[in-house]
């Protein structure tokens, strides 16, 4: 079984899994709304980390100055050095291959490149100095793959453990705001005014958020501690456009199929829920309504974490991962926080309210810009 | 009127990106959406932004566009009558 | 393990466009020298008479991927309207989107002139050129974008037999544009009998990315 052996999430409503875990499970919400921030005329609601909290954690960190870390690099570096520990193992290994998801990395330096070097704003660069800072000389694999990022980085990690010697495989999913993300989604009309409301019939659209998140993987046959490990995943493009989703939910509902087709007697009886994306824009959550209902999954148990980090960007799909297996673990699933009144294309089963489980499965699904989809099918990996 | 509409097919062309196209192809009684130019989404997001660069004209809903892009010439009237520039 | 085949490949630089190893364009020296990505790119896509109004939209990027997809199709008879749900599309660079990120940059740039354009925003997510493939030869397997210092051959092709596991065909490559200079090699990978086709390694990835015409 492939599974995940360390995690973490660093995010406005915690720096590891289990403050995170705390604070959902609370019902906290990381969205807050902002007025004249990044030098943006118009306000908006996003969920932003709190930069002294950050600065003085890494400070805490050896080797911090290595280099000047960048935000993005910094939230990356103590978000990788918190799942590995609770790994136990050492990053610097010759058999760890770090990937890193993210859509826009160290875009806001465009803005102003300060004192870092031209070369600072490429994605492989500050994934080069991430895995360098705990020493690791494999050269890293960069995903960028605008929403579906994470999740898309998740779909590595069979054929590099499997396949191309890897024994571990730490995808660190990360993405920080600036004015230039946010501009860019407010002249998409995408963001909305107020806390998103994840597949609402009144909903208006989507919220940004700050994060780091991280799954450390390894292949085993016997785990000593309750985990989760990766049945399936799949991507596919629905070749229709490059920022509207499919109406039909073409390339989502293949993901779906695919997963489910991996191995035989999977069944969607066993699935506990299934982690939308739930941006909560009109078309986003549609489609997803839409490729659910042609699974026959209506009945099936969907939740949105948006309204408690909402949309992280190349982070979405390894956090929401981590949360999802907390989930899994515990039989609780989490409500969609900001949603009162589900209202989609087609009928699905929202989870307003927590709810208990006792299945073994889960999928996380997610879709993107450029057409892009993707599912991954996760299980239950019990200690013997 | 007609000198704004002339005024508006030579941009639309300019931030559309419209190449292949002169401002005598544009019938300004036309559909911009959904007919010949072939106009989507994002075109449409692009000519909110083109209106306030160049009309002083901010339209907070996209969904407005809906009526105001239905040809050039509805277009020029809403301009005519909102501009602030 | 299949075994995987180049079926057919393109390259589009600074100074020429081919296909499969044979030159079909080459710059004239003659050209502004401000704006020759933008002439270049322009002056490739009449001169292979490609017919697509969405071309005029695209960064250029995209412009360039696009175009050396379009080569690579039509040689192997597949620019048609047929949906093909096998075809994966994997593309690889080092500046991911960052030339229209810059272009991106100066809409927002200063307070006085912030006028932030959706659709050139829309192409500054490195993925996007992967998308347009796929919607131009309507392509519904996997898509993945990747982003590498250099371009590596080793890196590219072991993607591509990944994604070559469950997909029938792999099409996509080098979609290097930055600063200026555009680098392209596509190359559409899939199992072929035919003895004259090359076999898709690491090496045969490099030779073909290093030969000048």
């Amino acid at each position: 079984m492939i599974c995940s052996i360390g995690d973490n999430i660093l995010s406005p409503l915690g720096f590891t899994s289990a403050e995170n875990w705390n604070a959902v499970c609370s019902g906290h919400s990381a969205l807050k709304r902002y007025s004249d921030h990044f030098d943006l005329p118009e306000p908006f609601c996003a969920s932003l980390l709190d930069w002294e909290k950050v600065e003085e954690k890494f400070a805490q960190l050896p080797n911090n100055h290595l280099e000047n870390y960048t935000r993005l690099e910094k939230i990356s570096i103590l978000s990788a050095a918190d799942a590995f520990q609770k790994a136990g193992i050492n990053p610097a290994a010759e058999d760890v291959l770090f990937v890193l998801s993210t859509t826009k990395g160290n875009v806001e330096l465009l803005q102003d490149l300060h004192d870092y070097e031209p070369s600072r704003p490429y994605l492989w660069r500050s994934a080069q100095l991430i895995s360098r800072y705990f020493g690791n000389a494999n050269e890293p694999i960069v995903v960028s793959n605008a929403c579906i990022s994470g999740c898309a980085a998740l779909h590595l990690v069979k054929p590099l453990l499997q396949k191309h010697g890897f024994r571990y495989v730490a995808v660190i999913g990360a993405d920080v705001l600036s004015k230039f993300i946010i501009s860019g989604f407010q002249s998409f009309k995408a963001l909305s005014p107020d806390f998103c409301r994840p597949f609402d019939a009144d909903r208006t659209g989507l919220n940004l958020g700050e994060a780091a998140a991280t799954i450390i993987f390894t292949e085993m046959a016997e785990t000593k501690r309750n985990t989760i490990g990766i049945v399936a995943s799949a991507l596919c493009n629905d070749a229709n456009h490059i920022s509207a989703p499919s109406r039909t939910a073409e390339g989502l509902l293949k993901t779906l199929r695919s997963v489910m087709a991996a191995e035989k007697n999977l069944s969607a009886s066993d699935i506990a829920f299934v982690n939308a994306h739930g941006t909560a824009t009109r078309y986003n959550d549609d489609m997803e309504s839409v490729a659910l209902d042609r699974m026959g999954w209506n009945k099936l148990t969907v939740n949105s974490l948006k309204g408690y980090f909402g949309h992280t960007l190349g982070a979405a799909g390894v956090l929401e991962t981590v949360i999802s297996s907390h989930e899994l673990l515990n039989g609780q699933i989490l409500p969609t926080i900001g949603t009162q009144n589900p209202g989609t294309a087609a009928e699905i089963h929202v989870a307003l309210q927590p709810e208990k489980t006792d299945k073994p499965l889960f999928v996380k699904m997610i879709s993107g810009f450029g057409g892009s989809n993707a599912a991954v099918l996760f299980t239950k990996f019990l200690a013997v | 009127m007609d000198q704004l509409i002339e005024e508006l097919k030579k941009e639309i062309i300019e931030v559309l990106n419209l190449e292949d196209k002169k401002p005598e192809d544009i019938d300004e009684n036309a559909p911009l959406f959904g007919g010949e130019t072939g106009l989507d989404s994002i075109d449409a997001l692009e000519l909110i932004v083109m209106m306030e660069k160049n009309y002083g004209i901010k339209l907070q809903n996209a969904a407005e566009g809906k009526e105001i892009f239905k040809s050039v010439r509805t277009m020029a009237e809403y301009i005519k009558e909102h501009r602030t520039k | 393990m299949k075994n995987l085949k180049i079926l057919s490949y393109s390259r589009i630089t600074d100074d020429f466009v081919s296909l499969n190893g044979d030159l079909i364009l080459r710059r004239s020296a003659s050209d502004e020298p401000n704006n020759v990505a933008r002439h270049w790119l322009s002056e490739i896509y009449s001169k292979i008479g490609m017919e697509y109004p969405k071309f005029f939209k695209m960064d250029l990027l995209c412009k360039a991927g696009t175009m050396a997809a379009e080569l690579v199709m039509r040689s192997l008879n597949m620019v048609n309207d047929e949906v093909k749900e096998n075809w994966a599309v994997l593309c690889f660079n080092a500046a991911g989107s960052l030339d229209d990120d810059r272009t991106y940059q100066q809409t927002i740039q200063t307070k006085e002139n912030f006028f932030p354009s959706p659709a050139v925003f829309v192409y500054t997510l490195a993925n996007i050129v992967s998308g347009e493939i796929a919607i131009r030869h309507h392509l519904r397997g996997e898509s993945s974008c990747f982003v590498l210092e250099d371009f590596s051959a080793p890196v590219i092709s072991r993607a591509f037999e990944d994604a070559l596991d469950t997909a029938d065909f792999g099409l996509g490559g080098w979609i290097e544009f930055d600063k200026g200079h555009c680098d392209v090699l596509i190359c559409a990978v899939g199992t072929g009998n035919q003895a004259e086709l090359t076999d898709f390694s690491a090496e045969n990835l490099n030779s073909i990315y290093q030969k000048k015409y």
